[in-house]
């Protein structure tokens, strides 16, 4: 706070003698210092699945946190082999779940965000209230509800009973909303509707392509949530076959008091599990735009 | 929002056409929340009855108690201790980590700043990893055996310490959540400021403005309805608190398991296998919840969504 | 108008779900090949089971691996409630009365009660909670034993302790010896090991009146355990910190802790968690109370159970049966899943010591000896609240640094009430 306080003082009109200059360079890579304090801040845990994701089990629990091991490769073959590979159907099934959820929550979310930004119509306040009051629900709480309902239709332990609760998204509709606001301009909608196009032409190749944007951050928002999502497999699904990546991590990791957990299985599943997301954010960070957030701001 | 305007041309098809679009999202709702929030307010109004020792078939009757378990929830005084241990937790969570976002977007606004591309990337990756694996990582950074912060201490002859502790453990979970969410925050807020037009800072630095009083009384002012909604949904989580403790649960004696309101719904749901008292406190939460949004919402004057009520 | 629509729909729909009942009975399937599903957490128990599939081409036995005990029977009860159990499901002991009495699992004494000679009368107690039916075919046990290092004992000039006065002289001695190092700790999580140690000091939770539960989790042998921890752990004789953490495994790899109450599956954990140490530990049994009537008690143990929404019972339990008593598939569940089998055959059968420990070749024979003295007791149906006001009162009176007797207290008062809540009949 000091620092800054001076930093304050020093930026003055006024001439400076010499030390005060060298004080104010030191002080202008202050921002980029704290910046960087904040990412190892950040990476240092993830460095730490890195490094014990080298180690044998012996190592894991005898060497210095920090020092890394030899094991890395004879962990992922170990990984990989496990139960004849069943890591690699968790992986598939995370990304099935993930990839499939995601989309359809977006492509849902967009719609419905358009309908309730573009059109007014009766009952659209108490809709989207409604909706938004979802995010107000814990996730445990409506779990076994959420289960013992689908169980009556015979629908629980499948891909769907985990796919369907996450398509709907209030938070995805929340965003879709404020971008198709922002996005879409009321004229060009209005002149495709004089030209004689369909509500449903509109929606589909005008409004949602404009929301694209939008919509990719949708996606991107969903599917990390559901890739971490915990609760909901953990109720729906008793098939292992079924599981996603986090469900068969936290598997290995209880193994109860009679059989050691598979730590330096879990830590290196651990670590693959994660490269997917870093893939992910890598390539589509240019349109991770959270600016449709800001659009809340100007409107 | 005055955009909205309904088309006289259009004829029946602008009608019906809204809520056609808004069916399939309807539809699932209703399957998936409002059924299920109906089914636990149903369910929060019995209780299991057992005959003789409970182990024959059938010994087991489901009856209507009323409001029976509201009140046994409302007068249960773990409950009550656990909203007090979650408001302070809360209290170091919320302005710890907004302020730390708030600082890493303002900081990632300046020109002047290096190794931006990395360090956004970097304080945002935490928010990616799933909070089983998380919580093992911190437990073991957080353990006096396996911490190489504890390790370090030791060589140095230091004090040790235990972030494990009754107390140390507030910050321990704030930590873990921190960890977590600064990035998501950070880039909420970072994009809110993108959209802040440049030459208002221009015209403040004419004006002789530091780039810290530009930040002080241009940016976070403009920032304020973000602040709001970023503010909004991390109390809502805050409230939420729940995969982190009971992950660190069996890592120390510190933590119960019924250290937060909704780890007593877990409990009793799952570890007792009494839905019944389960679903009233959920309800319970849920309303508290409700009333806490909405207060906070008529406090800022609903900037946050944009006033489209 | 469509809202009013909507809501009316949605109303249908929580009636016809609430109208609904539950699945589930006992209709058999009558031709063509079955397929069971079973949920266990035994390591390798799929390839137990494929040798069942390789002989039975009938009954096809479909293993789904679950998160382990107090996880399976939360996701067991979730989905008897649903009405779609699997067939055939990995439970512990202790809570087997839970499950009854929610009506998850079968009675199968028709296809099982014949396995009853292959089991010592006390693990068969268990399984049929001293009525006439039969809940389950018992697996594995778990009786405890004390495992030191062997050569950190020599090397601080220890004895093996043979009552539990010596063992705390012991734990005294090493604190002077070495002060980092620790004779064991008191766990606040892990319920069953306490459990175990309360049996063997002659301890009695449960216990049935004709239609009534009696329920003494502070009776006086339970409270003489605690007495006894609580004095170590005020002393600093013995450490506090929980058992199965990160910590622990690295102090059971450096030597911080030398020794750990445990039972007959110890060796398997130890492997996994201490690799470093192969070949250093040595098994006793558990220091006594009284050495004119040695005792032990048991930690851990799990059987196999048919659930009562499976519509295949007789096949489940024909494949229950055989897990746990034909002699090849208990041997593969001894080498595979590195079990200690129930069944008393198998038991003298084994010669081999395991192969964490091959300095002790006659381990078994010993365990052997050790399980013969094994204390009965009686499960009540809700040792799940039990074990988890063990959790919190017990981490709240160490971390607060007070007398761990009135923990028990907390837990006594937290079982009858739940157990009162249910209406249950609880006698005092």
């Amino acid at each position: 706070m000091s620092a800054v306080l001076v930093q304050d003082r020093a930026v003055t009109p006024t001439p400076r003698p010499p030390r005060v200059r060298s004080i104010v360079s030191a002080l202008g890579a202050l921002p980029t210092f704290v910046l960087l304090l904040g990412a190892v801040y950040c990476l240092f845990p993830v460095a730490w699945v890195l490094v014990a994701a080298t180690k044998s089990s012996g190592e894991l629990f005898s060497t210095s946190t920090l020092s890394l091991g030899s094991s890395l490769v004879a962990n992922l073959g170990e990984l990989a082999t496990y139960r004849d590979g069943v890591f690699w159907q968790w992986m598939a099934n995370s990304a099935l779940y993930a990839g499939v959820g995601a989309l359809l929550s977006a492509v849902v979310s967009g719609v419905t965000g358009y309908a309730l930004a573009k059109y007014a119509f009766r009952g659209r306040a108490l809709i989207f209230n409604a909706l938004i009051a979802g995010v107000l629900v814990p996730a445990v709480v409506l779990a076994i509800p959420q289960y013992l309902l689908l169980s009556k239709v015979g629908l629980t332990d499948t891909y769907l009973s985990v796919l369907l609760p996450s398509v709907i998204s209030p938070y995805g509709i929340y965003l879709a909303r404020i971008y198709a606001a922002a996005s879409v301009p009321e004229d060009v909608v209005e002149a495709a509707r004089t030209d004689g196009a369909s509500e449903l032409r509109i929606l589909t190749s005008i409004a949602l392509p404009m929301m694209v944007p939008g919509l990719v951050t949708v996606f991107l928002f969903q599917f990390v949530s559901i890739w971490n999502n915990f609760m909901l497999p953990y109720i729906m699904l008793g098939d292992d076959k079924l599981f996603p990546v986090t469900m068969g991590l936290y598997t290995m990791l209880k193994q109860g008091n009679t059989t050691p957990a598979l730590y330096t299985l879990v830590v290196t599943g651990a670590l693959v599990s994660v490269l997917p997301l870093i893939a992910l954010f890598l390539t589509l960070q240019r349109y991770w735009r959270i600016d449709l957030l800001s659009g809340a701001v100007k409107a | 929002m005055t955009s909205i305007r309904m088309s006289g041309r259009g004829g029946a098809a602008p009608k019906l056409a809204p809520y056609a679009f808004v069916a399939p999202a309807v539809v699932l709702f209703l399957l998936v929340f409002a059924l299920p929030i109906g089914y636990t307010v149903y369910l929060s109004l019995f209780r299991t009855e057992v005959k003789g020792l409970g182990l024959g078939k059938g010994s087991r009757t489901e009856v209507f108690v009323g409001l029976d378990n509201y009140w046994r929830a409302l007068t249960d005084s773990e409950l009550g201790a656990g909203a007090l241990r979650v408001l302070g937790y809360g209290a170091i969570l919320v302005p710890t980590m907004l302020g730390l976002a708030l600082v890493f977007a303002l900081l990632l606004d300046e020109e002047r700043v290096r190794a931006r591309g990395f360090s956004r990337i970097a304080i945002f990756l935490p928010y990616s990893i799933p909070v089983v694996i998380a919580s093992l990582l911190w437990g073991f950074l957080y353990l006096p055996g396996t911490s190489p912060f504890n390790q370090l201490l030791r060589e140095l002859s230091l004090p040790e310490v235990d972030v494990l502790s009754p107390t140390g453990i507030y910050f321990a979970l704030a930590n873990i959540a921190v960890w977590g969410g600064v990035g998501y925050n950070m880039m909420v807020l970072y994009t809110a400021l993108r959209s802040i037009p440049r030459d208002l800072y221009e015209a403040a630095r004419i004006d002789g403005c530091t780039p810290l009083q530009v930040a002080m009384r241009i940016k976070i002012p403009l920032l304020a309805p973000a602040l709001v909604l970023t503010s909004l949904f991390s109390i809502i989580a805050t409230l939420q608190v729940f995969a982190e403790p009971i992950a660190l649960a069996p890592l120390t004696n510190s933590l119960s398991l019924t250290w937060t309101p909704l780890m007593k719904v877990y409990q009793d749901a799952f570890g007792r296998g009494d839905i019944y008292s389960a679903a009233a406190t959920s309800v319970l939460i849920a309303f508290v919840m409700f009333v806490i949004s909405f207060g906070l919402l008529r406090l800022t004057r609903s900037r946050a969504f944009g006033g489209e009520r | 108008m469509r809202l009013d629509i909507a809501k009316k729909a949605a109303a249908l729909g929580l009636g016809l779900a609430l109208l609904a009942g539950c699945g589930g009975g006992a209709e058999e399937a009558t031709d063509g090949p079955v397929e069971l599903s079973f949920w266990a957490w035994a390591p390798n128990i799929d390839k137990v089971v494929d040798k069942w599939n390789a002989s039975h081409p009938d009954t096809k036995v479909v293993v789904s691996k679950q998160a382990q005990g107090d996880d399976l029977v939360t996701k067991l009860l979730t989905s008897a409630k649903g009405g779609n159990p699997p067939d055939l499901a990995q439970v512990e002991y202790q809570a087997l009365p839970t499950l009854v009495s929610n009506d998850v699992l079968a009675d199968i004494s028709e296809g099982a009660a014949a396995a009853k000679d292959k089991f010592a009368p006390g693990i068969w107690d268990q399984v049929t909670l001293g009525g006439s039916g039969v809940y389950a075919v018992p697996q594995d046990s778990g009786p405890m034993m004390f495992y030191y290092r062997a050569d950190l004992f020599e090397q601080y000039g220890l004895k093996v302790p043979t009552t539990w006065d010596e063992y705390a002289q012991t734990a005294r001695d090493l604190r002077a010896k070495a002060s980092d190092k620790f004779l064991g700790t008191f766990s606040s999580n892990d319920p069953g090991w306490f459990a175990g140690l309360v049996q063997q000091a002659g301890g009695s939770w449960w216990s049935v009146e004709g239609d009534t539960w009696k329920v003494s989790v502070d009776d006086a042998a339970t409270k003489k355990v605690a007495q006894y921890w609580s004095g170590l752990v005020a002393e600093g004789a013995i450490d506090k910190a929980p058992m199965y953490t990160p910590e622990w495994n690295k102090a059971l790899n450096d030597g911080t802790q030398i020794g750990w109450l445990s039972a007959v599956w110890a060796p398997g954990v130890l492997k996994g968690n201490a690799e470093s140490t192969l070949g250093k530990w040595a098994m006793a049994p558990m220091p006594q109370w009284d050495t004119s009537a040695p005792r032990t008690g048991n930690w851990g143990g799990s059987t196999t159970a048919v659930t009562a929404g499976s519509k295949k019972q007789k096949a489940a339990t024909e494949f229950a049966v055989w897990l746990n008593t034909d002699p090849a598939a208990v041997e593969a569940l001894v080498t595979e899943s590195g079990i200690y089998p129930a069944a008393t055959s198998a038991q003298e059968a084994q010669s081999q010591p395991p192969a964490f420990f091959p300095n002790q070749p006659d381990f078994y024979t010993q365990a052997a000896k050790i399980a013969a003295t094994s204390s009965g007791f009686t499960w009540g149906p809700n040792v799940n609240v039990t074990y988890t006001a063990y959790k919190n009162a017990m981490g709240e009176a160490i971390s607060g640094g007070t007398d761990l007797v009135p923990a028990l207290t907390k837990m006594q008062t937290a079982t009858v009430d739940d157990m009162k809540a249910n209406g249950f009949t609880v006698g005092g």
